[in-house]
């Protein structure tokens, strides 16, 4: 092996280069970087710390005695770059972060008490940008949202109990087509209200609910509503006993509007929508899953991207000035109502997801898939956090 | 064949260090796992330098990995369709399977994005990303080059779409594809974790179109791993660290152009209808094959690696003509040129409509001309016994990419440029 002596040495010449230019040398996070430990306490919110810039993990150690939610901040700002949350008394926890140039500090929430910020710290090296800090959404930021989703809503109620007594008096006609096209408003008027989960309590399944998880599956008495009427429709059940079903729905329904006054919302709710209602769309609609006959599972999808426009238009002010990539929000809800749209057949007709041929089902998962992860970061934004 | 995970680490990372060298490629350094493999190389130890470098498969080089690399015990072979709506969003689709194929083999601690987002990481693997030996070899298939993207005039005249052959059975939702990715890794868990990262960051750009999981069986009890029918699969391969052979017969050369250092991949997924193939006689079995079973010695030989003496069998009186081994390489001079590099897997998926186990084999070939070798190969087994106890159901022909020379470089630079 003397002869390669020297292609060690150009080796070792290379290397040194490479790792002089390369983030990948040290980037490569498995790099060793000691980790800073912090211990926090009630009142302070620990001692003077410093931290060299770069891809830094901050162990973060409650000292006090008192439940304590920590968050890595922008002094100037407010804004935060990482968080802990619920650190118990006598327990570690991670914060692990690109800390570029700048200033920074803690600050601790203990439970029942003000918020206290930390010593300021200086980073004065490493890279000149690190990880982004984002303005906290707290319990007054989104009441403006609220307020605007109820107001929408309320009014896509209204609608709703006009669309249901329309469909009891189609069953009462005995006409099937008039009494399908009558359900098929009612229930996309529902559709479109972004119901989604815990949305309107125990209404959502007295008004939607399917029949999973009943022991007598669609024939259990408890399956009512809306999709159970859609079963008996596309089952040859007696439109008679269907409009029965129907009168119970515009019972509930109106529960529900005299309800929902009352009722309260989350601030975090709307947020949270913004993906979930897709998400129920990918799982039950997409997939035939919830299906109750009708094949109409894309017109429902395309009620649930008008929902969740609604939720969007709601949390805009809020969402625009934090999420770096709101922009694509509205790129991919666009390429995605161009998908369900081109499933709408010449005749106003829906094609059924099983007759979506490959081009058409990969097209709608791609987009579906990129508009969920696009939104996700939505709800991660805006949870509800302490400001003070 | 040798493709076991006793052949040397070192001399690839010899082979490795010294291709980076002649290419002048500052960007060989990987990361410090790396730099120490290469550094054990260069002492001329013969100790393994597994120890000392977590086992991660390097990623920049002048070929992709996955190919000449010592197979890894799982595989996951994946086909997409690409949904791009521009080649400015295709390149973008191939910068970030650059990016995350770089992360994901190098292994490390995923970022964590503070309040801004989900985590960034599934977690199934931990805190912190072991390498595993995870291997990424991404691929290319005809259909890209059709005209969503101006690439029909960039189309290499020897990728083609997987033609159907005489005793094909195949399912169209299984068979071809925009691109391919082949990944490879010790465990299946970061196999999963490498296709859940990739697909979530590339959803709206590319969509599975197939996808089959395989793992290779160890030793039984030594030597080349099992297929399902029980029979030693690969003792004669081609040996990725025979660097001759494999410019010669796997990795495209200049008449490629822009695909140069490329290699044309044949992935066929192949059902084994086992138990029929176990109602068969050993000798009936062996005669199909041209080997023992229990050895896999071939019929006119004692241990596995002996090699078959066709040219004094004319008749087949040891080793029938119509056996496998006979039919895909007879050994004679004009038969060399069509040798492949197989990377074959096992696959399990549960039982079908009859009560059988829906099982079979991966297979993986690679070669610098699917004509000459792999459908040459093809041809010849056209209609050999064992046919009737193996169906070809899905798959497809595809292009490995050159490989990323460095972190400036990414898959398909120069065909998209």
């Amino acid at each position: 092996m003397a002869a390669s002596a020297p292609i060690r040495a150009a080796g070792w010449a290379l290397l040194a280069v490479a790792c002089a230019g390369l983030v990948s040398c040290t980037g490569k996070s498995s790099s060793p970087d000691d980790p800073v430990a912090i211990q926090v306490n009630t009142g302070t919110c620990g001692p003077k710390w410093s931290a060299h810039g770069g891809e830094r993990t901050l162990q973060i150690k409650n000292a006090g005695t008192v439940t304590t939610e920590v968050d890595l901040i922008a002094p100037d700002t407010g804004g935060v770059y990482a968080e802990v949350e619920a650190l118990a008394p006598n327990t570690t926890r991670s914060m692990r972060l690109t800390l570029g140039r700048g200033t920074y500090a803690l600050r601790c929430y203990a439970e029942d008490t003000d918020g206290v910020t930390g010593p300021v710290v200086t980073v004065s090296d490493g890279p000149v940008h690190g990880a982004a800090a984002v303005k906290p959404v707290d319990n007054q930021t989104l009441l403006a949202s609220v307020k605007d989703y109820r107001t929408r809503v309320t009014a896509g109620l209204g609608q709703l109990a006009t669309d249901v007594d329309t469909l009891r008096q189609a069953l009462r006609g005995g006409d099937l087509a008039t009494s399908r096209a009558a359900w098929l408003t009612a229930h996309l008027g529902y559709e479109r209200l972004g119901a989604a989960y815990d949305t309107f309590d125990d209404f959502a399944d007295k008004i939607d609910g399917m029949p999973d998880g009943l022991p007598g599956g669609a024939h259990d008495p408890d399956f009512t509503g809306l999709r159970r009427i859609e079963y008996g429709l596309w089952h040859g059940e007696p439109l008679g006993s269907l409009a029965t079903v129907a009168d119970q729905l515009a019972t509930d329904v109106a529960g529900l509007i005299k309800a929902f006054p009352q009722q309260q919302v989350d601030p975090n709710d709307l947020p949270l929508r913004a993906h979930e209602i897709m998400e129920n769309a990918l799982q039950f609609e997409l997939t035939g899953e919830a299906d109750q006959g009708s094949h109409t599972g894309m017109a429902t999808i395309d009620a649930n991207l008008t929902g969740t426009q609604m939720v969007l238009d709601t949390i805009t002010p809020v969402m625009k000035t934090r999420y770096a990539d709101w922009d694509k929000v509205a790129l991919w809800m666009s390429r995605t109502r161009t998908a369900v749209d081109s499933t709408r057949r010449p005749d106003g007709t829906w094609t059924p997801v099983s007759a979506l041929d490959r081009a058409q089902r990969e097209q709608l998962d791609g987009d579906i898939g990129q508009l969920l992860e696009t939104l996700a970061p939505v709800a991660a934004i805006g949870d509800v956090r302490r400001t003070s | 064949m040798t493709e076991d995970s006793t052949t040397p680490r070192v001399a690839n990372r010899r082979l490795f260090l010294r291709g980076a060298l002649s290419a002048g490629v500052a960007g060989v350094a990987t990361g410090a796992a790396a730099g120490a493999g290469i550094a054990a190389a260069l002492d001329g130890s013969a100790r393994p330098a597994a120890a000392a470098v977590d086992d991660a498969v390097p990623f920049h080089g002048a070929h992709q990995a996955g190919i000449a690399t010592p197979s890894q015990r799982n595989v996951a072979v994946v086909s997409f369709d690409v949904l791009a709506a521009d080649r400015g969003e295709l390149t973008d689709l191939m910068r970030a399977l650059t990016d995350r194929a770089r992360f994901l083999t190098s292994g490390g601690t995923p970022p964590d994005p503070g309040i801004s987002a989900p985590p960034t990481d599934s977690g199934i693997l931990g805190p912190s990303l072991p390498s595993d030996r995870l291997s990424v070899t991404v691929g290319v298939g005809a259909s890209l080059f059709d005209d969503r993207y101006g690439l029909a005039s960039r189309k290499p005249a020897g990728l083609t779409s997987m033609q159907t052959f005489p005793n094909d059975h195949l399912d169209p939702a299984q068979c071809h594809g925009d691109v391919s990715l082949q990944l490879c890794a010790e465990n299946p868990d970061t196999v999963l974790h490498a296709l859940r990262d990739i697909a979530r960051h590339t959803r709206g750009a590319m969509q599975i179109r197939w996808q089959i999981d395989g793992f290779k069986s160890p030793p039984r009890p030594s030597g080349t791993p099992r297929n399902l029918m029980g029979f030693k699969d690969g003792t004669s391969n081609l040996h990725g660290d025979d660097t001759k052979t494999m410019d010669q017969l796997v990795w495209t050369g200049g008449e490629a152009g822009w695909a140069a250092g490329g290699s044309y991949q044949v992935i066929r997924k192949i059902r084994m209808l086992v138990e029929f193939w176990d109602r068969v006689s050993i000798s009936e079995q062996e005669n199909m094959f041209g080997r023992r079973r229990d050895s896999g010695a071939p019929l006119d030989g004692n241990d596995e690696h002996d090699t078959p003496n066709f040219a004094v069998d004319p008749v087949g009186t040891a080793i029938p003509l119509t056996s496998h081994i006979r039919r895909a390489n007879p050994r004679t001079p004009d038969t060399q040129d069509s040798r492949i590099l197989r990377r074959p897997y096992n696959y399990n998926l549960g039982i079908d409509s009859v009560g059988n186990v829906d099982c079979g084999l991966v297979f993986i070939c690679y070669q610098r001309d699917v004509a000459k070798q792999f459908e040459a190969v093809q041809k010849r087994l056209a209609d050999e016994p064992l046919v009737d106890y193996i169906q070809p159901v899905g798959g497809g022909y595809f292009l490995v990419l050159p490989g990323v020379r460095d972190t400036n470089d990414h898959f398909a630079r120069a065909l998209l440029a």
